[in-house]
């Protein structure tokens, strides 16, 4: 544009030298105002799908804790992995029984070691405009699988022997072993290989395919990220004392919280009309574990005695609102694996106490068992209610209540008798492996009671090895039976998953793992 | 002296409860699922807590946790804190002059924060926290002994025991410390008070009284959680540290003015 206006100028170079300078200026002006605008669309396209709707009021979901990490090859906890879910798109997923169900590709097992995964032809490309390719699947599963990278989801992926990308919307995945439950694992959302390959900070900048775009973090505290379909922004608020919580979400600060609650306050939210409560069945699995060469806990009787003197149906009624179904393994009856003909422990003081007489524990012999966990208040309280439970029976428990990083640290260097923990989003069978082999004794595996037992050892590598669903289900039912007889853990419950919302969102609906996807559906009435 | 009568009777509740609760068929730890947090009825006029337990067991048993901490620590700092004060005063020169820094430096932190850290280096529970606090508590008795004594040890009855001959340990105990007990006696009333205060603080923050033993401050951190739906959990323990230490803190008014001679108190009390 200057040289056209310099041009003109040459042009009229008879006029008077103000034409001239009021050329220049115009030029100078039109050029400015062009290169603004040039500016500003940039800045657009940068922002990309990201930037919220300012006009739109953001949905605020409440949280007890926040995400710590929005890479996925390297979130394990829970609220993060609920948020990444959001943001990055995964290979496989599950459906209500736990089996694995297409996602982001679909799939077929073309040998015993070689499995091929089609990417979906209608997937969304990445937040930043890229498509999403085979190579980007490829990237991101190479990344995990780097020693380097230290990535904790490696140990469950170890089996891929091999990648390959024949097309950019085809993978295949050669493995080491055969074995059927391998797109079980692919749950890792995908990343953009080019943005894997530049170091990208996708811990705190996540870039992925999913149906929530990374809007802004502004503070620890809180998460913004917009849905892709509507721009409708969402941010994602920690407020952790749950009567805080409860008091932003009655006052509108927060439109929804989801767990993490007092039974008692929900009961109170409950009845208020300005909130809609909803609960639905979880599978987060809550146990009493045992050290099993302590001379007192690796007696079987004892550990019997434990279970028939709990009473677990007057702690979930009284305690836990009835918001817990009785546990009698670790893998819920829904679960396709699971085993519905196991029945719970129970509540027996009578049998318990016979069952003491026979590990020679009397009344003038009592027994004085340590019980650990960790310093959150429910947890307190649960302990403080077993440690009632078991002294009438003759157990004299000692509670002892550390910070949640002693406690953890003490369950894996085993320094426990007695513990209670729970098992959160567990989804497939190899569970039994990590927890019950004598292989998996920490830090292999999360056998921290040291439970090691030929037969239980036996099944797991039955169930592991065969080559048909149901034999499988089959070997993994007879396992659960048989742990039930063991007793490394007493069952005790899965706990519901309750969501509340203020009465102007609907459209929210509870998963068994508790994730939030069902965000996509969710709108404010107006 | 009317004007603590309520308060010196609610100080006698206290001790009588705290001492006498024992006797009593209590139970404190009792817990009765169906009863969670129940509120204030003819059943149990105090309510239930959050795992079903009396709250009226649980604040008499909270009072004597209470009780045996302040006399305890309070006992052990004034006898402490006395006797270094004196002898420090007494002797002078570099004794006095460590023991002077010694104090400064405890004085250089916040009392409570100190008890926190030594209670938390020691590990939870009531044993360590009455020395915790027995440690950061006889620093105030052991200034206000060495100040008294620097004030009456040139009396001249006190010189004259000297030139007699009298040993050191007879002008202490004999010359020295009758004469320094009042105001003594003041701060240890008032130390009572910040002792239940500190005693319920730690026991707030997990450093007191382990599960499930009582304690005032533990009940007002396990209601802190149900304060939308049994706010009884906290008011009720709450109310009786406040009305508690609010009595002693009168009474030690009234004592302070009482046992001040200057004021003339005492006397009109007494006439």
């Amino acid at each position: 544009m200057k040289s056209m206006s310099t041009t003109r100028g040459r042009a009229h170079h008879g006029h008077m030298g103000q034409s001239v300078c009021k050329g220049w200026l115009i030029g100078l002006t039109i050029s400015s105002s062009l290169l603004g605008f040039c500016l500003f669309l940039s800045c657009f396209i940068l922002a990309g799908t990201a930037s919220a709707d300012t006009s739109l009021e953001p949905i605020r979901f409440g949280l007890a804790t926040a995400p710590s990490n929005l890479d996925p090859r390297f979130a394990t906890d829970a609220a993060s992995t609920r948020v990444n879910r959001l943001v990055y798109e995964r290979l496989v997923d599950f459906d209500h029984t736990s089996r694995p169900i297409p996602a982001l590709a679909h799939w077929e097992q073309l040998s015993p070691i070689h499995y091929r995964f089609y990417l979906d032809p209608n997937r969304q490309p990445f937040h930043d405009g890229q498509p999403l390719t085979a190579q980007d699947v490829q990237a991101t599963y190479q990344f995990i699988l780097d020693p380097q990278h230290a990535s904790p989801h490696r140990s469950s992926l170890l089996r891929i022997d091999r990648m390959t990308t024949p097309n950019d919307a085809t993978i295949d995945f050669f493995l080491t072993k055969p074995d059927l439950l391998f797109p079980a694992y692919l749950v890792i959302g995908i990343l953009p290989a080019q943005l894997i390959a530049t170091q990208h900070p996708f811990h705190s900048q996540p870039i992925g395919n999913g149906p929530f775009a990374f809007t802004n973090r502004p503070d620890d505290s809180r998460l913004i990220l917009t849905r892709r379909t509507d721009r409708q922004p969402f941010e994602f608020v920690r407020v952790p004392d749950p009567t805080v919580r409860t008091m932003k979400l009655l006052a509108g600060e927060i439109d929804m919280v989801q767990n993490d609650l007092e039974p008692e306050l929900v009961e109170y939210l409950a009845k208020d009309q300005r909130v809609v409560v909803q609960r639905g069945h979880g599978s987060n699995f809550v146990y009493i574990g045992f050290h099993l060469q302590d001379p007192l806990t690796k007696q079987l009787a004892i550990r019997q005695a434990v279970a028939h003197a709990i009473d677990r149906q007057a702690i979930i009624r009284f305690m836990l609102g009835g918001a817990a179904r009785p546990a009698s393994a670790l893998l819920p009856h829904d679960h396709w694996a699971g085993n519905p003909a196991l029945p719970p422990y129970n509540y027996n003081p009578q049998k318990a106490r016979e069952l003491l007489a026979q590990a020679g524990i009397t009344p003038d012999r009592p027994i004085h068992l340590t019980y650990t966990t960790s310093s959150d208040p429910f947890r307190i309280r649960l302990a403080t209610i077993l440690q009632h439970q078991l002294a009438k029976v003759g157990i004299a428990c000692d509670l002892r209540s550390y910070d949640w990083g002693t406690f953890y640290g003490d369950i894996k260097a085993g320094r426990f008798q007695l513990y209670s923990l729970s098992w959160v989003g567990i989804k497939t069978p190899d569970i039994f492996s990590y927890v019950f082999h004598s292989r998996s004794i920490p830090p292999h595996g999360a056998n921290r009671g040291r439970f090691i037992d030929d037969t239980a050892n036996r099944l797991i590598d039955e169930a592991e090895t065969a080559q048909a669903i149901f034999e499988k289900r089959e070997k993994y039912q007879q396992l659960q039976a048989y742990l039930l007889t063991k007793l490394p853990y007493v069952p005790l419950w899965f706990e519901d998953h309750v969501f509340i919302a203020r009465q102007e969102i609907e459209g929210f609906s509870i998963a068994v793992d508790g994730n939030y996807d069902s965000l996509v559906s969710v709108q404010r009435r107006r | 002296m009317i004007r603590c009568w309520g308060p010196l009777s609610l100080l006698v509740l206290w001790c009588l409860i705290a001492l006498l609760g024992p006797l009593f068929p209590l139970t404190p730890n009792q817990i009765d699922l169906p009863n969670i947090l129940t509120g204030i009825g003819s059943q149990a006029w105090l309510g239930y807590d959050d795992l079903g337990r009396p709250m009226f067991d649980r604040l008499v048993i909270g009072a004597r946790t209470s009780f045996i901490v302040a006399i305890s620590v309070v006992t052990v700092s004034f006898i402490m804190g006395s006797l270094l004060g004196t002898c420090s005063a007494y002797i002078g020169g570099v004794v006095d002059l460590v023991l002077v820094r010694m104090i400064d430096i405890f004085l250089a932190f916040p009392g409570i924060l100190l008890a926190i850290a030594l209670a938390g280096m020691m590990g939870p529970g009531i044993e360590n926290v009455v020395i915790a606090l027995a440690l950061v508590g006889w620093v105030g008795y052991a200034r206000l002994a060495r100040a008294q004594v620097l004030s009456v040890k040139e009396q001249e009855h006190v010189v004259a025991a000297i030139a007699i001959g009298t040993k050191p340990l007879g002008i202490i105990s004999r010359h020295l410390l009758p004469l320094i007990m009042a105001p003594l006696i003041v701060e240890a009333s008032f130390g009572i008070a910040g002792t239940v205060i500190a005693e319920a603080g730690l026991s707030f923050l997990g450093l007191g009284v382990q599960p499930p033993a009582a304690s005032w401050g533990s009940m007002i951190r396990d209601g802190t959680r149900y304060m939308l739906v049994a706010p009884h959990m906290v008011v009720v323990p709450g109310l009786a540290l406040m009305a508690v230490v609010l009595a002693i803190n009168i009474f030690g008014d009234w004592l302070r003015d009482w046992l001040d001679v200057k004021a003339g108190t005492r006397h009109t009390s007494r006439s």
